[in-house]
């Protein structure tokens, strides 16, 4: 049988693992803000999905790139993009722009709201199924920015004047916000709610 | 419950307390996030960017083209002084396939210009002579030009579009535009420059032919500041190509410009004062050249034309459509064309070649209300006073082309125009005047060829050599000084006293002879007449027999002043010697001498008798003394026959005293070079006047050949 901190009347610190008595406001070691459970948590959560959610359609509907060589302009969406380097035959990479711009960021709308309703709704998951989830979706957050460092690096890379130019559009603003909002809806996530009751 | 409540105090209970939580009591909208303000914006940003793409989408118009070649939906624009206003959303096809449909999303500020005045075409790469256009599209792709008025208007969302870019490419130009008419379209391509004084001022549109298919028409756009030089009184010329002059300078190349040279150009200018400003509707003629161009400013605008058609006699080969027709050396009209036809009956058909023309009637000077038949008119008088005909002419004898050239013969053979004639009027002709270079320079090298230049040269060689040896004889040298002494010598005898009395006693006997007249006329005796003349006729006989000798000397003397004139120098320098041996002989002779005293003597006596006769007067001698008289006469007339033979004589004389003065020159060197050079002499003056008469007979003939 394990119980929470919670339920044996302390507080742990989120960054540092420390466990306080509830009275404490900072934590000793690290300095970082205590509360046991925060009450807007879910809350921000929803918000920052949502946030997210609204920005990855832009982001998906805008040129992500615009490439402008000496014979012709291209405009490029992420889906576009991943399915052009399909049919020029670089399958792995069409996959790999495809798994960080798409699967990933629909994975993790769906796997934040799924933990979010998961906490009213307890018998969809088992607890640590949800937490392996949540250590999942935290963890691969950052990858998903993979489409925005491409683009970086390209329109900073190919500055070829007349010949060759590459220019982020703003679907890279849009993605790179939406990459942005989920990691933070994925923050705003208490993690120790899963484990209440 | 207590050690629940006592928190971490003692830990060693299986369940931990239950921490004490109090419910918040607290509104829901006061536990919502401020974080909620993020989506909320996003929302609204969202929105806010769909809405802004949305409105600022524009308007989408439809343009049709024959050919959609460089439109690809997404990517081709529509620019407008080069800046972009427009994508073309969809490319597709108008109903039954008939045309390329683009759909052209365009930037609503331009969106309300699009009115029906609008026009759209589609530049593409092009390489001509005169450079690449739309290099920007080589590399961009092709892009959809538009081009409209900047009144907003009554919105069009259909469009057709050109196929090719409008002449005035460049939105406001304001030139003008002007159709031009040709002969002869392929010189000319599309784009071609309009060039005045050299400078490219506009350019042409595609030729096109016109309704009756005989012009080739070309529409032409003359940029702004330089359209002010056009009137009806502008020329335009064909600047195709180059001009090879051949003229006394050499020859002259003229290039205007490599474009121009491979695409064809137009050159324009206002050679007079006087000409109406032009209007969209002005048509011009092209003319081939700039001298044609020139030469018909002196033409009127609206002269009328006038056909005519002459039949000649022989090839008309050099003659083409298009030749010129002059009119002392003007320029009046053209050949229209050419044909054959077949003329008479059975054997006396014969084909006869017919030439169709056509002559301006203000070109020959009749004024700008001429009409054709005044010009008719003209010219049948001309033909019927001034002798009017038409004939061939050589127009260029590097060519051969020919020219038809009315003349004016006035000694030609009555001739009318033969109004019947179909199709037109038909001109008497006269011969061609043709010059055919080729048989002409052939004939003048055969001719030069033919000279006996060498044998000339040989002749002139000897004759100098001749002259030089005989100029440096010293026999020659004698000559004159010889010569003067007989000529001091004849002087002498001429004017001697003796031979300047002879006149005056002759004219003595005739006074006498005269009263001895008016005595017998006063009917004075025959007989006495008859004696007196007997007597006369006795003293004559002396006189005769005195004077045979003084024709000779005379004659000789005479003989040999013609001898001298006459004399090659051959017969003088031989005859020298013996003219002045035999003259001083002569002169020097008793004979000679004693002529003059005879010869007085002689007339003293018919003067004494004369004064008898004229004393006695007896009229019964008159018979005898005419008859005597006639025997006088006689005797008289008999001496005169006698003449002749002296003169014979002397001719003998002379002869023989060549003959002996040939055999005493015979073996002489002098004699023999002066022959030689003589001969050789006359050989060459023979070659030189041969020449001389050849050329003299026909001067021309050396350069013309006829």
């Amino acid at each position: 049988m394990t119980i929470s901190a919670r339920q044996a009347g302390l507080v742990g610190c989120l960054r540092c693992g420390r466990v306080h008595l509830p009275d404490v406001a900072l934590c000793t070691r690290c300095g970082a803000a205590l509360s046991s459970r925060d009450p807007n948590g879910l809350q921000r959560v929803w918000a920052w999905w949502l946030a997210g959610l609204l920005v990855y359609i832009p982001a998906n509907l805008y040129p992500m790139l615009l490439t402008r060589t000496l014979t012709q302009r291209t405009e490029s969406t992420i889906i576009g993009g991943a399915v052009e380097l399909f049919q020029h035959g670089d399958a792995g990479i069409a996959l790999i722009v495809f798994v960080a711009s798409v699967v990933i960021p629909v994975g993790k709308f769906i796997a934040i709201a799924f933990l979010a309703m998961s906490l009213e709704k307890r018998h969809l998951m088992t607890e640590h199924a949800q937490h392996r989830l949540f250590a999942v979706v935290e963890f691969i957050g950052r990858w998903s920015m993979i489409d925005v460092f491409v683009v970086a690096i390209l329109a900073s890379l190919v500055r070829f004047d007349a010949v060759a130019t590459i220019n982020p559009g703003i679907a890279a603003v849009s993605f790179a916000l939406s990459v942005a909002f989920t990691m933070q809806a994925a923050q705003s996530f208490d993690p120790r709610t899963i484990w209440d009751d | 419950m207590t050690e629940r409540e006592t928190g971490l105090t003692t830990p060693t209970d299986d369940i931990p307390p239950m921490m004490q939580v109090r419910p918040a009591a607290v509104r829901w909208w006061q536990r919502l996030s401020i974080v909620w303000l993020i989506p909320i914006a996003a929302l609204v940003v969202s929105l806010g960017v769909a809405w802004q793409s949305y409105a600022g989408r524009g308007e989408l118009v439809e343009i049709s083209f024959q050919n959609g070649a460089g439109l690809v939906a997404g990517q081709t624009v529509l620019k407008y002084r080069d800046v972009n206003v427009g994508l073309v959303e969809t490319v597709g096809f108008a109903a039954g396939l008939t045309e390329v449909v683009a759909g052209v999303r365009v930037t609503n500020d331009v969106a309300p210009f699009l009115d029906a005045n609008a026009q759209f075409w589609i530049v593409r790469p092009e390489v001509s002579v005169r450079g690449i256009t739309g290099l920007d599209t080589v590399l961009s792709g092709a892009f959809i030009a538009g081009q409209w008025d900047p009144e907003p208007g009554q919105a069009v969302s259909r469009f057709t579009g050109l196929e090719a870019a409008p002449l005035n490419a460049q939105p406001g130009d304001r030139g003008t535009r002007v159709t031009l008419q040709l002969r002869d379209g392929n010189q000319i391509s599309a784009g071609a420059p309009i060039l005045h004084k050299g400078i490219e001022v506009g350019n042409v549109g595609n030729p096109r032919l016109s309704d009756d298919g005989n012009l080739v028409l070309i529409e032409a756009y003359i940029n702004q500041p330089y359209d002010r030089v056009l009137t009806t009184a502008t020329r335009f010329w064909d600047a195709s190509g180059f001009d090879l002059t051949l003229g006394a300078g050499g020859v002259t190349l003229d290039v205007k410009s490599l474009a121009s040279l491979i695409e064809g150009g137009i050159s324009f200018d206002t050679l007079e004062s006087g000409g109406s400003p032009v209007t969209e509707t002005t048509v011009f003629d092209v003319y081939a050249d700039e001298a044609t161009a020139r030469d018909s400013v002196f033409s009127l605008q609206n002269d009328e034309p006038l056909a005519l058609s002459a039949v000649f006699d022989g090839s008309v080969s050099g003659l083409a459509s298009g030749s010129d027709v002059r009119f002392r050396g003007l320029t009046v009209g053209r050949v229209t064309d050419l044909g054959a036809f077949v003329e008479g009956e059975a054997r006396d058909r014969r084909v006869r070649l017919l030439v169709n023309m056509e002559l301006r009637t203000g070109k020959l000077g009749l004024g700008e209300e001429a009409t054709a038949e005044d010009a008719l008119a003209l010219l049948g008088e001309f033909v019927s006073q001034n002798g009017l005909r038409a004939r061939l002419a050589t127009a260029s004898i590097l060519t051969g082309g020919l020219l038809v050239e009315l003349v004016e013969e006035p000694d030609a053979a009555p001739a009318t125009i033969d109004l019947a004639s179909q199709p037109y009027p038909r001109l008497p002709v006269t011969a061609p005047a043709i010059t055919d270079v080729r048989a002409t320079s052939q004939g003048v090298l055969e001719r030069i060829n033919a000279l006996p230049v060498e044998e000339l040269m040989q002749s002139a060689i000897s004759v100098l050599n001749s002259v030089d040896a005989l100029a440096s004889n010293p026999d020659l040298q004698r000559v004159p000084g010889e010569a003067a002494g007989l000529l001091a010598d004849t002087r002498a005898l001429v004017t001697s006293d003796d031979v300047a009395a002879i006149p005056g006693e002759v004219r003595g006997i005739t006074e006498d002879m005269r009263a001895v007249l008016a005595k017998l006329e006063q009917g004075q005796a025959v007989e006495n007449l008859v004696a007196a003349i007997a007597k006369a006729n006795t003293a004559l006989d002396g006189v005769a027999t005195a004077s045979a000798d003084f024709p000779v000397i005379t004659g000789q003397i005479r003989d040999l002043g013609e001898k001298a004139n006459a004399l090659e120098i051959e017969a003088l320098a031989a005859a020298t010697t013996r003219l002045v041996d035999t003259a001083n002989g002569l002169i020097g002779s008793d004979d000679a001498k004693r002529l003059p005293p005879a010869l007085t003597a002689a007339l003293t006596q018919v003067a004494g008798f004369l004064a008898e006769l004229r004393e006695g007067g007896a009229i019964a001698n008159a018979n005898g003394a005419i008859s005597a008289a006639e025997a006088a006469a006689n005797s008289i007339s008999e001496a005169a026959r006698t003449l002749p033979a002296l003169s014979d004589r002397l001719t003998g004389l002379v002869a023989q005293a060549e003959g002996t003065l040939s055999g005493y020159g015979a073996e002489s060197r002098f004699n023999t070079e002066l022959v030689k050079t003589l001969r050789e002499l006359q050989v060459a003056a023979d070659s030189v006047s041969s020449l001389a008469r050849t050329i003299q007979r026909n001067p021309s003939s050396l350069l013309l050949g006829r």
